[in-house]
């Protein structure tokens, strides 16, 4: 395994078992321990209301895994079925698929994901859910564009010409030279939507302001910016380093150049 | 030019059209009535006749296709509705703060073009040398960092440890703290576009030519190469436009500013769905007009693009 993939792993075992268990209540308020300074107790201090800042941390951190997750999968699943389907059938079908998902592209996902957080409230889910919606167009239009090009490589027509029909052309040649791409495309718009979550929650939105997330910490503790600054450098500290991970893992850091092997859609297009 | 400016602008009244009715339609089948919400908030008797007549007054009873059309002509003759926290009309709300958020958004995109230029120019002039570095670094650290947070250690560093600016004081520096913050995100994406087109300028026969005739690789670079990595450059600032406005939404709130996005969350927590049907327009015809805009830029610097 490469170490940019090995940290990975890591760091997401580290985000799912903050999840299980946190060495505090991650919302149990202790007056006597205001602004702790770090220690053995309370490894990095704690809060302004005695809370153990790095119990909120896990937890936070947990909630994020979940919008990684759900984002990653109703992009995947709807934009990669939507944008193949789109390519395989051709016709008035795929030009109506495109216009749809070139429509949606106009509003900018984190508007459309302020709009769902608005309206339904603001939670890891609805988060996941509102950010992975608004990704399906982008997605599909990857998965369209990727299609088309496997459907043009010659060992596709081979096949296509000795007869086999649409759906095994699909599972046996299409699908294992495109998903693999879609797939490091989902790694790479993983960190965005950690930083969107970040942003919705920084936001509030009348969501309660207590819960610990860590856009809502940074909310919630950059008043302290000139006494205990600590509290508004850690959590900035856990995006920084999951959002790094994930683009080390998952993309070369460079905008793709026209016309590489690997999509026609480059990765700031979103 | 005149056929393909009419159906640029059909497309783009059909985009908001859509855009319009999904977003009238996932507000109005919202749980909450908005005539409990518009009693509690004015605090008005909640007696069967206010409320039926207040659902008259905003025909809550007609089906919901009729409501878009009558919404929807309002909203053209710039009757957008009152505000339930306030009691003003939004439409006025949107004029008075829509400025500062424009400003926000359209001077980080401008600073970030300015300063892209030299800076990817420099890179492409010298691989490798100090401007490529830290334009590549640059492009990967403000992907990782929301900038928001990079927006409150700013006001850490510079308010609290020199104390050059006054954090949260709302004084110029909340208006130039902002705009540095937008045009830094967008400075990464857009000198390594613009280097990178420039790089394969340099690969092309007639940048040979141009050094065979006599011209230092600076003067053949910017006489030959300029022009086409201003096009891939407006190209990467129309995906940046969506980001600038979704992030002004960020420091909004992170500086104070009264801007559309504040005016979006303070009204969030009254329920104010009308609030939220303007915002997404006016969000969608800023894509729009932007879209417009670089469309035509692109066309002015390269005619074979259609």
């Amino acid at each position: 395994m490469k170490p940019a993939a090995a940290l990975l792993t890591a760091a997401f075992a580290l985000l799912i078992a903050g999840g299980v268990w946190q060495p505090y209540d991650p919302d149990a308020i202790d007056m006597t321990a205001r602004h702790a300074p770090a220690s053995f107790a309370h490894l990095l201090g704690t809060d302004n209301l005695g809370r153990d800042l790095a119990s909120r941390l896990m937890a936070g951190g947990w909630r994020t895994a979940l919008v990684i997750l759900s984002v990653g999968v109703i992009a995947f699943v709807g934009g990669g079925t939507l944008g193949t389907a789109a390519a395989m059938l051709g016709g008035w079908r795929e030009a109506l698929i495109l216009r749809a998902a070139e429509m949606f592209i106009v509003v900018p996902t984190l508007i459309v994901a302020l709009t769902v957080a608005a309206l339904f409230g603001l939670t890891p889910l609805s988060a996941g859910l509102a950010l992975g919606l608004a990704g399906i167009g982008p997605y599909a239009l990857l998965a369209h564009s990727l299609t088309r090009r496997t459907l043009g490589l010659q060992f596709v027509q081979a096949a296509e010409a000795l007869g086999v029909e649409r759906l095994r052309l699909m599972t046996r040649h299409v699908l294992p030279t495109t998903l693999p791409l879609i797939f490091s495309y989902a790694g790479s718009q993983a960190g965005l939507s950690v930083v969107a979550y970040a942003s919705l929650s920084f936001i509030g939105l009348g969501a309660d302001p207590s819960v610990p997330d860590w856009g809502s910490m940074l909310y919630e503790y950059r008043i302290f910016i000139f006494d205990h600054p600590g509290l508004m450098i850690w959590p900035g500290v856990a995006i920084a380093t999951i959002t790094a991970l994930l683009n080390w893992n998952f993309d070369p850091g460079e905008p793709l150049r026209p016309g590489s092997k690997r999509t026609t859609v480059r990765l700031s297009d979103v | 030019m005149l056929r393909q400016v009419s159906g640029a602008l059909a497309r783009a009244g059909i985009s908001l059209l859509a855009i319009s009715a999904l977003a009238f339609f996932i507000i109005a089948s919202m749980p909450s009535d908005p005539v409990m919400i518009a009693i509690r908030a004015w605090n008005l008797p909640a007696t069967e006749e206010t409320i039926a007549a207040m659902r008259l007054e905003w025909g809550l009873d007609l089906p919901l296709p009729v409501r878009y059309l009558h919404w929807l002509g309002d909203f053209v003759v710039g009757d957008w509705g009152r505000s339930f926290r306030t009691g003003d009309p939004i439409l006025a709300e949107f004029v008075w703060r829509l400025p500062i958020s424009l400003t926000l958004g359209f001077c980080g995109l401008v600073l970030a073009i300015v300063l892209a230029i030299p800076l990817g120019f420099a890179a492409a002039l010298h691989p490798r040398g100090i401007a490529d570095r830290a334009t590549r670094i640059l492009s990967i650290g403000v992907q990782a960092v929301p900038s928001f947070w990079l927006g409150l250690v700013l006001l850490w560093v510079l308010g609290v440890q020199f104390k050059l600016i006054r954090p949260f004081a709302n004084d110029w520096s909340s208006f130039a703290v902002p705009i540095a913050l937008i045009a830094f995100h967008s400075l990464g994406i857009l000198s390594r576009v613009y280097r990178r087109d420039l790089i394969g300028t340099t690969e092309q026969p007639h940048y040979r030519t141009a050094l065979s005739k006599g011209l230092s690789r600076r003067q053949a670079l910017w006489r030959h190469g300029h022009r086409a990595a201003s096009y891939s450059l407006l190209a990467a600032v129309r995906s940046e436009a969506g980001w600038a406005i979704g992030s002004t939404a960020t420091l909004e709130i992170l500086f104070g500013l009264p801007g559309i996005s504040q005016f979006l969350v303070q009204s969030m927590s009254a329920r104010d769905y009308f609030v939220l049907q303007a915002y997404v327009m006016v969000i969608a015809v800023w894509m729009i007009v932007m879209n417009a805009t670089i469309t035509f830029a692109q066309r002015r610097l390269d005619p074979r693009a259609r």
